[in-house]
């Protein structure tokens, strides 16, 4: 747990909700959801922290250590890491989706701006 | 067969779709229609194994499988769980045995594709179709992240798949944003879940939320991870506010893929919120979010029936009634009663079937005749009467008209409303079948019956692969009511009873089985009351469908609507301010 870093992720997660909410440039859209996506890691990585832990690596064990010896002690949930990477990749995946589809607008539209590209409306 | 030997088949049929989705593209390679030919074979062969476990898992008993044999020790689950019960399942065959009908449908509707654009589009298709199986399927929190992820991915691609149509784009672009912050709320939501009680298995975390609710209050952060997973699943599923997308997603889709989405897709998210509301949470939590439910159900079912009464394109009116169809669903699972839930798996079979059948007969006219607007429509019925037929039956089935399924599961949700106390609700949501009624009929008047004034220019031919699809979802339609006497007992009222007895089934997802009796749903077609209703809102829909059409009020009807129609600004970023609204209202009333 640590406080600040939860501040600071609720202060990323706002900021690109932000800019999703008033920012009218598609590519400025994409870039404030990856300030979101990043906001949500930290904060699940701090979710994941404990006072005075090691990293949740059991392979390896430095010398007079075993991995049961280190997996009873103080490590970080790797739970939580797991979580992230997972979302690391499906984000990967959503970006190149996303910036794909800014680019083939950009070519339809001859525009980026969200106001003038909204045919489907009532 | 036994159930030991059944239970280690369960993720069989989520990896044949995989598999499927993965051999498209490359048997695009050897034949042009080859990857249509793959998708047929997967959904049919998926549906098969589904089946297999039919007997077992609606004779009342729950099949679990820990993924790689890795069991809960000391009631503390690390393993990923597959639970078929008699909810997942039926969701799970729905997805699987009308994606197979679509795939047909495809195979004729679009063979005029390319090679490489039928294998991605088949890939895509599967991929999409193999997540909702494996959303339906799944017993733990991440593994439902998961797979919502997987089709949302799916389904970005495919509404941008068609780019010749730019409207293609923009929609692509608005569920791409929506579904993002859709999965980023349910991925907190999860997350703060898991670390506040460190499992994310459901019955783990039934057990561990019910812990804590016993000994005092539960902690905001579990109303604040609620908050958020019914927010992210509610975009999914579309209940207003948070269906800026799925009006856009549907207009730009082709026939088939509009089906998959409306009738399919969308129940993803009502099925996670069923799960996570009923059985993770459940009822001896204290936190009210039933009464969240009913608010977020009855604004859909009324705006998204108000928004369908005047609107002029075709599909985007139907996929305005997918919000109200969805809106209804979830004031169903609200009830939380026995006949309630048993209405509300019931509706969200008939709603798969009948808006898959009414999209399909959509996007068929597109296809054939050229035109989306009901303005340019007119003399369909004569022109093309299966067509006609089709999108009757479908209608017939949402109007609720005996003996088609739509009065079977609709009564069982009023009746349902009646048992837990809330007439007021009732009298609303017959008020939204009002319009609902008055919006298809309107539609199908317009399409089919309206005097046209000009021949059509070009009028395509009706292919027997497309006929087929028309003929087997009718057909399922029809099947839905006239077997609602047999199939009721034994299919809906189990999954009712799995549903609602939330620590039976948390004790048997870690017990790795157990057995539960289905409770009695009565249901009287004869019932006053029901037909009431029924004449009610056939009557009043029909008076306000010819309101709407006529000349000296279709014009009052517009000018009313106007300010609701307005709402529908078309730009992504007030659609994303409706979402975050949305989820601040949740979270607010679930804190309180």
């Amino acid at each position: 747990m640590i406080v600040v870093n939860y501040l600071a992720a609720a202060a990323l997660f706002a900021l690109g909700l932000f800019a999703v909410l008033s920012r009218r440039n598609l590519i400025k859209i994409v870039m404030g959801l990856s300030l979101m996506e990043s906001s949500t890691y930290l904060l699940l990585i701090s979710l994941a922290y404990r006072k005075g832990s090691t990293a949740p690596v059991l392979l390896g064990p430095p010398p007079g250590s075993s991995p049961e010896r280190l997996a009873h002690g103080n490590v970080a949930d790797p739970v939580l890491q797991n979580f992230c990477l997972t979302a690391v990749i499906i984000g990967v995946a959503i970006t190149g989706v996303f910036l794909a589809v800014v680019v083939r607008t950009a070519q339809h539209y001859r525009s980026l701006d969200s106001d003038r590209i909204r045919e489907l409306r009532r | 067969v036994s159930p030991g030997t059944l239970a280690p088949l369960l993720p069989v049929p989520v990896l044949v779709l995989l598999a499927g989705a993965a051999l498209a593209p490359l048997a695009a390679r050897l034949h042009r229609r080859l990857p249509a030919v793959v998708a047929v074979v997967a959904a049919v062969t998926a549906t098969g194994l589904l089946l297999a476990f039919a007997p077992t898992v609606y004779g009342g008993r729950l099949l679990v499988d820990y993924l790689s044999g890795v069991l809960p020790v000391h009631g503390a689950a690390l393993g990923i769980a597959f639970a078929a019960d008699p909810f997942g399942l039926t969701y799970a065959l729905v997805a699987s045995g009308v994606g197979a009908v679509l795939a047909g449908y495809t195979l004729s509707e679009l063979s005029g594709l390319g090679r490489r654009e039928l294998g991605g589009y088949a890939a895509l298709f599967l991929l999409l179709d193999g997540a909702l199986v494996g959303s339906a399927l799944t017993a733990d929190v991440f593994n439902l992240f998961v797979w919502f992820e997987v089709a949302a991915l799916a389904s970005y691609a495919l509404t941008g798949f068609f780019l010749e149509r730019p409207v293609a784009l923009e929609a692509a672009f608005k569920v791409l944003v929506l579904t993002t912050i859709a999965g980023f709320l349910v991925f907190v939501g999860t997350a703060l879940l898991y670390s506040e009680h460190g499992q994310l298995n459901f019955g783990a975390l039934h057990e561990a939320l019910h812990h804590a609710a016993a000994h005092g209050h539960l902690p905001p952060v579990d109303r604040i991870a609620l908050a958020l997973l019914v927010a992210g699943f509610a975009t999914k599923a579309g209940l207003a506010p948070f269906h800026g997308w799925l009006p856009d997603a549907h207009t730009a889709a082709p026939g088939p893929v509009s089906a998959l989405f409306s009738g399919l897709m969308v129940n993803l998210g009502i099925v996670a919120i069923g799960r996570l509301v009923l059985q993770v949470y459940g009822p001896g939590t204290g936190i009210p979010v039933l009464g969240v439910l009913t608010v977020l159900g009855l604004v859909s079912a009324l705006g998204g029936a108000l928004l369908a009464l005047v609107q002029d394109d075709l599909k985007r009116l139907l996929a305005y009634d997918t919000v109200s169809q969805l809106g209804v669903v979830a004031v169903g699972l609200a009830t939380a009663t026995t006949t309630g839930t048993a209405g509300t798996v019931w509706h969200l079979v008939n709603h798969a079937v009948f808006k898959s059948l009414l999209f399909l007969c959509a996007g068929a006219i597109v296809h054939l005749a050229g035109v989306e607007r009901l303005s340019q429509m007119g003399g369909l019925a004569r022109r093309r009467p299966l067509i006609a037929v089709a999108f009757l039956v479908g209608a017939a089935s949402v109007a609720g008209i005996p003996p088609l399924g739509g009065y079977v599961s609709v009564g069982l949700i009023h009746q349902g409303l009646l048992d837990s106390g809330q007439p007021v609700v009732l009298a609303l949501l017959v008020l939204a079948q009002v319009v609902t009624v008055a919006a298809l009929a309107r539609a199908a008047y317009l399409a089919f019956f309206a005097r046209r004034g000009e021949p059509y220019g070009e009028l395509g031919r009706l292919r027997p692969g497309m006929a087929t699809g028309f003929g087997v979802l009718a057909a399922l339609s029809v099947a839905a009511g006239v077997l609602a006497g047999p199939l009721l007992p034994r299919v809906a009222a189990p999954a009712a009873g799995w549903l609602l007895d939330s620590a039976g089934y948390a004790r048997a997802v870690l017990a790795g089985g157990g057995h539960l009796g289905a409770p009695a749903v009565p249901f009287d077609w004869a019932d006053p009351l029901e037909l009431a209703l029924f004449g009610v809102s056939l009557a009043g829909g029909l008076l306000l469908a010819v309101a709407a059409v006529r000349r000296p009020f279709a014009g009052r009807v517009a000018a009313l609507l106007r300010p609701l129609r307005a709402v529908q600004t078309g730009s992504v970023n007030d659609y994303a301010g409706y979402l975050t609204a949305g989820v601040l209202v949740v979270a607010a009333a679930l804190l309180l």
